[in-house]
């Protein structure tokens, strides 16, 4: 008996989909998700910080803004997860 | 393991972790969003001062205190 039929039928799986996929599946959506959203988050935090009047071109002092901006955001998500899970007292 | 022969009791707990995995990102990156504005009050510099590492640090601890204290608050409303 083919294995894929019997797993499918038991959790509710379309048949052409493993179990195994089904989680590979589930796991890169949930990645892209996040990744979508933080970029989105980068840029109207950013375009706050660094676009401040926006001009008729990006001038080169707001491309660096922009470039430091998105570095120390990511780096700062790292300190706030440090800090929820080093010392949740 | 053969994947294929996972049940769905092992699906659901797969599931289950996604879920918590997906809660955890999800609380940081609104930490994140809203301690930026509390702490990074001017430009981006090429390195965060030890203040705005401090302040950083702090908002994400006192949001959580603060979270106990509101679903205290709630829980002996009734």
């Amino acid at each position: 008996m083919d294995p894929y039929s019997s797993s499918s039928s038991s959790s509710g799986l379309s048949p052409q989909l493993s179990t195994e996929d089904f989680m590979d599946q589930v796991k890169v959506q949930l990645a892209q998700a996040y990744a979508e959203e933080f970029l989105e988050t980068v840029r109207a935090k950013c375009f706050d910080k660094c676009i401040t009047k926006p001009g008729s071109s990006l001038s080169g002092s707001e491309s660096s803004c922009v470039s430091r901006c998105v570095e120390r955001y990511i780096e700062a998500t790292g300190i706030i997860s440090k800090a929820l899970f080093r010392s949740s007292s | 393991m053969d994947p294929s022969k996972m049940n769905s009791a092992e699906l659901q707990q797969f599931l289950n972790e996604e879920k918590q995995k997906a809660m955890v990102n999800e609380m940081v990156a609104k930490l994140t969003n809203v301690c930026w504005d509390k702490c990074i009050t001017g430009t981006p510099g090429s390195k965060f001062s030890s203040s705005e590492t401090t302040c950083l640090t702090n908002c994400a601890q006192r949001y959580l205190d603060m979270s106990m204290i509101i679903m205290k608050r709630f829980q002996s409303m009734h």
